[in-house]
């Protein structure tokens, strides 16, 4: 027979685990909702289409095994791929730009600067327009006969003949991304400044007493206690060049040739322009790919834990 | 408690009284449904048809979808890989074909061939536009091909006497046209409508049994680097090679650009946005060699209708009755002979430039280029096009963008 002690801390070792279990089963039943349908919409689809990448299929044809088909044609035959994935990853290398850029501005505005608040307005007013409006008026302003950038360029003499922004292979990428960082700024801006503001003052004051100069207080307090807000920028950076379908479709619609197709763009074209869905697939499965690399270096980039919550 | 013998009984009697419900679901309303290619304008006229259609035929129901054009592919494609696509579906360009190559179309090649009265209707060039493979899938809904616009004003300010009647006119009249704040030609390109400047050049695309591209010549290398030097001069505006409809209606309809070469629903929008124009300032012709490509929409049933009689008698009314009021509300023309010379004739004492763009569209039929009968149509445009770009706007020399282009074209075609 067990002793008396023995009894009591098996009884307490099977509550413990009665309970634990409950406390899991509860975990479950709040997780069930979102996990589920996570599960039917993310993890899915994503299955289904790396099957379909590795598939013949068109919607009213029975699948075909394909294998590596498809792969071998993007990667060994199709330069529009190669095209696209360049300036995909152009874009992706231009958001540090756009996030330096919206950090000076977030200093600037978290400053004593007379009037900061009414440029933090006026910067984030860009960010919930919609993008497909953010295309329209840039493509106006970008006109070769009719916008105003030629009309200023050519009034201040900077430019003695129109620039065809949008219909030159070299202008029309960085055009795109002039529009596009424009319209992420003010979202850059607000994360920034919002980090800015939860750096507690009292560690200025004491590298200030300890006689810091401004240069090392933001090197040594301001950039490190940034980390979590630059990596969520980065991070939504990249998500934001992966997925700038609609600036380019109603800017280029990735023209001309194919000087700014972008993978998605390519991705669309692709499957519902000329019914190649299966093609299609295999270009996602790499942008995924590529999505989850950038992601990971991003976080490696930002000592590895960023975003990760503190207890 | 209820016994297993009473459950059984009771089981059977719910399921004996279902099965009785049966003929009342077999009478339900019959329904098909109409998608229709960015129409929506066009409400009145179309809920008038439905109207009329079903009176005629109690227990009948149409629903109506449009919707605008880029959004029609991504809507089908999903409708067909769900197995419900709709039954009557508008199309426009070569669009038709690529559905009618996967089989999401019903043949109607039968049907025409039963029905000799209803063949007979359309201009059979038109009609054969939708021939794949010998079978044809779709009725001519309303029918548009291109034409050269031109600027009287800007021509008699370049002593040139009319629109030009060869590709080295086209040429040399643009240059004319050319001025520090104008340019000679524009045309639009999407769906090949830049064809018939090679096809008056004789170059082919593909060879007769579209097995193979034949465009790679000295011919062609010689048009498209005129092309491309007569773009670097500005005499060709550069949106002919990067606009897509808007654009290069709306640089024309500026009044500082000599030509267009577009369809006829060009017209409409160069109207409404450009003040100079009046049947006295915007001259109408035909491209040289009578050349043209169209750009038609057509009807087609989808082969998962499952009223295919009753989408059939649809399409029928529609391209009948309907194409009288539809060619009269939007003047246009729609394939249909007998619709079109009547409207014509009214058209013709009410508004004779618009007579004059729609006569355009009736003519020359057999000289309808860059039509080929195409499962994979978008796939070779996607193939030929921007390497063509590349030269048109000084990215690559002519030689190497056709052999480049010639090996993407020859490597869809053979996939098929």
């Amino acid at each position: 027979m067990m002793p008396a002690a023995g009894r009591v801390e098996a009884w307490r070792d099977d509550w413990w685990r009665r309970r634990r279990t409950r406390e899991l089963a509860l975990i479950a039943c709040f997780l069930l909702p979102s996990a589920t349908v996570f599960f039917l919409y993310r993890v899915l689809p994503l299955g289904w289409n790396v099957l379909l990448s590795l598939q013949y299929w068109s919607p009213l044809k029975p699948a075909r095994w394909a294998g590596l088909d498809h792969y071998e044609e993007m990667l060994l035959h199709d330069d529009v791929f190669w095209q696209a994935l360049q300036n995909t990853l152009i874009f992706i290398g231009v958001s540090p730009l756009a996030i330096l850029l919206a950090l000076g501005i977030a200093l600037l505005v978290n400053s004593d600067l007379k009037g900061a608040a009414i440029y933090r307005s006026i910067i984030f007013l860009s960010y919930p327009l919609m993008t497909v409006a953010v295309g329209i008026i840039w493509r106006w302003m970008y006109d070769e006969r009719g916008g105003i950038i030629n009309f200023l360029l050519r009034e201040s003499g900077v430019a003695t003949k129109p620039i065809p922004f949008l219909q030159s292979f070299e202008w029309a990428l960085p055009s795109v991304i002039v529009a596009e960082i424009w319209q992420v700024l003010g979202f850059y801006m607000i994360i920034i400044l919002t980090g800015l503001q939860s750096i507690p003052p009292h560690l200025y004051e004491a590298a200030a007493i300890d006689g810091a100069p401004r240069w090392a207080r933001f090197w040594r307090i301001t950039l490190p206690m940034l980390k979590p807000s630059l990596f969520l920028c980065a991070v939504v950076g990249i998500l934001n060049s992966l997925t700038s379908f609609d600036l380019v479709y109603i800017m280029t619609n990735g023209g001309p040739g194919h000087a700014t197709e972008l993978l998605i763009t390519l991705i669309y074209k692709s499957g519902f322009g000329q019914t190649k869905f299966d093609y299609a697939a295999a270009l996602t499965v790499v942008q995924f790919s590529l999505l989850l690399a950038l992601t990971y270096l991003a976080n490696r980039a930002f000592g590895g834990n960023a975003g990760a919550l503190q207890r | 408690m209820i016994s297993r013998r009473t459950l059984v009984k009771s089981s059977a009697g719910t399921v004996a009284a279902a099965a009785l419900g049966m003929p009342a679901i077999a009478q339900a309303p019959k329904k098909i449904s109409f998608l229709t290619w960015n129409i929506i304008d066009q409400e009145p006229m179309i809920r008038g048809w439905i109207a009329r259609f079903a009176k005629d035929r109690p227990g009948v129901e149409v629903e109506w979808l449009d919707k605008k054009g880029p959004e029609i592919p991504v809507f089908y494609q999903t409708q067909l890989a769900a197995g419900t696509p709709p039954d009557v579906i508008n199309t426009q360009g070569a669009l038709g074909l690529e559905y009618a190559a996967q089989g999401a179309l019903l043949d109607l090649t039968p049907r025409l061939k039963d029905e000799a009265d209803v063949r007979a209707r359309f201009n059979a060039d038109y009609l054969s536009n939708w021939a794949y493979e010998g079978s044809n899938y779709m009725l001519p809904f309303y029918i548009t091909k291109t034409l050269l616009f031109y600027n009287k004003p800007m021509f008699q300010k370049a002593g040139l006497a009319g629109p030009p009647q060869s590709f080295d006119e086209i040429l040399a009249s643009a240059q004319k046209l050319t001025a520090s704040d104008a340019s000679g030609f524009l045309t639009l390109n999407f769906d090949w409508l830049y064809w018939p400047l090679y096809a008056m050049n004789e170059v082919e695309l593909l060879s007769k049994d579209l097995t193979k591209a034949t465009f790679n010549s000295p011919k062609a290398v010689e048009v498209t680097e005129r092309l491309a030097k007569a773009t670097e001069a500005g005499a060709i505006n550069k949106i002919a090679w990067t606009g897509r409809w808007v654009e290069p209606n709306g640089a024309f309809a500026a009044g500082n650009v000599g030509m267009l070469h577009a369809h006829s629903p060009a017209y409409f929008f160069v109207k409404g946005q450009g003040k100079w124009v009046t049947p006295e300032t915007l001259g109408v012709a035909h491209a040289p060699g009578g050349f043209a490509t169209p750009n038609s929409h057509g009807l087609g049933i989808s082969k998962a209708s499952k009223s295919p009689d009753l989408a059939w008698d649809f399409l029928k009314f529609v391209t009948n009755e309907g194409a009288q009021e539809l060619g009269v509300n939007r003047k246009l023309v729609t394939g249909n002979v007998g619709v079109d010379t009547r409207n014509l004739a009214e058209l013709e004492k009410n508004d004779p430039l618009v007579h004059a763009i729609l006569k355009t569209q009736l003519e020359h039929t057999d000289k309808m280029v860059g039509n080929w009968r195409l499962g994979n149509d978008s796939r070779i445009k996607e193939a030929f096009w921007p390497e063509l770009q590349n030269v048109l706007l000084g990215r690559k020399d002519a030689k190497t963008a056709l052999a480049d282009a010639e090996r993407k074209v020859n490597r869809e075609l053979k996939r098929g």
